[in-house]
């Protein structure tokens, strides 16, 4: 389990994190979301151990992760800036990671060696950007780490590999029970890939539910009054959100799809429906009035 | 087996729910006949394995599976009623009926077709 407690890191005045308090159980699938700028990096950086926090805790386990070699070699990672050595082939940086990770698989490396297709001998710094992420994945994967740490791992790779990556993460999950933290912004593939999901703003985790929490507590109903009656005030329903397009009210409702239908239907409409809503979706109600942001942008 | 269409609006372990009841109305995968383990399932779809534990428990509470442990999920054939999904389906077609009124059809006439598609 991943648990990080208040945690706090000022550069220069600027708090980049302002108490981020998050947790990942173990086998969990967590995506992490966020704005640009909100301080996913900078945590991912605190989980990994390479910054050090100026208050609370970022704990595996029980254990603390700084200065911690016991820790860290539980964890394998894909940060954004994934780093080799000048002239190390993928071969050399096998050995490299095989000397850091005790439960490293060479056997794993050679299996995965059909998944990725690009030779041992060739130096990195040569490859693509595409194959580079490629092969930070192949050694990731391969080291059989109890935690995997992801930093926007899949950008930058085509469709197929997309896939392919994925299938192997969930493949480790559901035989290993590996837990997984990813932060992206592609929402749609979130969707299929995470558990959890934690939505950070101005360096703090604004919201942490289960996927199944949020799919089944919030929805998106279209409703039409009857003409020419007042339009009711809907006592006890919880609405975030409401537009109007001609008469059709278009209604964000936190409440689960079945019992928002019911009581809408209270009021006697002419159509009522519900909608599930995407992560997209929910990430934007979240933040709020994104909306009327863009309305003034474009006035 | 299991086809995913990330335009439709409905979450995925409901269309994984929904593809399965579909195949075992159908009759394309038969009493007793074994599911495909969560871990390959997860695997193939590249979708997280607790979407498809999510969609299992639902089939099962359903009455449409049964599982057993350290062996996997089986069909159960069709033993429990799904009331609720009768009633989805008779909602439907009453809104069919309305839109078929509107479109100028008689009572008697859309009786008619129901005796006739009844035998």
């Amino acid at each position: 389990m991943i648990e990080v407690n208040n945690l706090v890191k000022t550069f220069d005045g600027f708090r980049a994190l302002d108490g981020v308090t998050l947790k990942v159980e173990n086998g969990s699938v967590y995506g992490l979301m966020g704005p640009n700028g909100a301080g996913k990096s900078t945590l991912i950086r605190h989980l990994l151990g390479v910054y050090r926090q100026d208050e609370g805790d970022v704990v595996y386990d029980g254990e603390k992760v700084w200065e911690n070699v016991a820790v860290k070699s539980r964890i394998a990672s894909i940060p954004d800036d994934w780093f080799y050595f000048g002239q190390a082939t993928v071969k050399d940086m096998c050995d490299i990671y095989k000397g850091m990770y005790k439960t490293f698989s060479i056997e794993r490396f050679k299996a995965l060696k059909d998944a990725f297709n690009i030779e041992e001998n060739k130096t990195i710094k040569y490859l693509s950007k595409g194959m580079q992420k490629q092969v930070a994945f192949w050694l990731a994967l391969s080291t059989m780490s109890d935690y995997l740490i992801l930093d926007e791992p899949v950008d930058g790779l085509d469709p197929v590999m997309r896939r392919r990556v994925w299938s192997l993460i969930m493949d480790d999950v559901s035989s290993r029970g590996t837990t997984v933290l990813v932060s992206s912004h592609n929402l749609r593939e979130l969707e299929d890939v995470c558990d959890h999901v934690g939505i950070m703003n101005h360096g703090k985790v604004v919201l942490e539910r289960s996927l199944s929490e949020l799919q089944d507590n919030m929805v998106k109903l279209q409703v039409v009054f009857k003409e020419g009656e007042e339009e009711p005030t809907m006592d006890g329903i919880e609405v975030l959100h409401d537009s109007l397009t001609g008469r059709v009210h278009t209604m964000i409702v936190r409440m689960c799809p079945e019992s928002a239908v019911k009581a809408v239907k209270k009021y006697d409409p002419m159509l009522v429906e519900a909608i599930p809503l995407t992560l997209e979706e929910i990430f934007v109600y979240e933040m709020g009035g994104l909306e009327n942001e863009i309305k003034n942008i474009l006035v | 087996m299991i086809e995913l269409n990330y335009r439709d609006s409905r979450p995925i372990y409901e269309q994984i729910e929904d593809g399965f009841k579909k195949l075992i109305i159908g009759n394309v995968l038969k009493k007793d006949e074994k599911l495909p383990s969560v871990r390959l399932l997860a695997t193939k779809l590249s979708i997280n394995p607790n979407t498809i534990q999510r969609a299992y428990n639902e089939l099962e509470s359903k009455g449409y599976l049964y599982s057993v442990p350290g062996k996997g999920s089986f069909v159960n054939g069709i033993t429990k009623v799904d009331e609720e999904k009768i009633k989805e389906l008779i909602d439907e077609i009453l809104e069919k009926i309305k839109e078929l009124k509107y479109l100028g059809m008689t009572d008697k006439e859309i009786v008619k077709i129901l005796t006739e598609e009844m035998g």
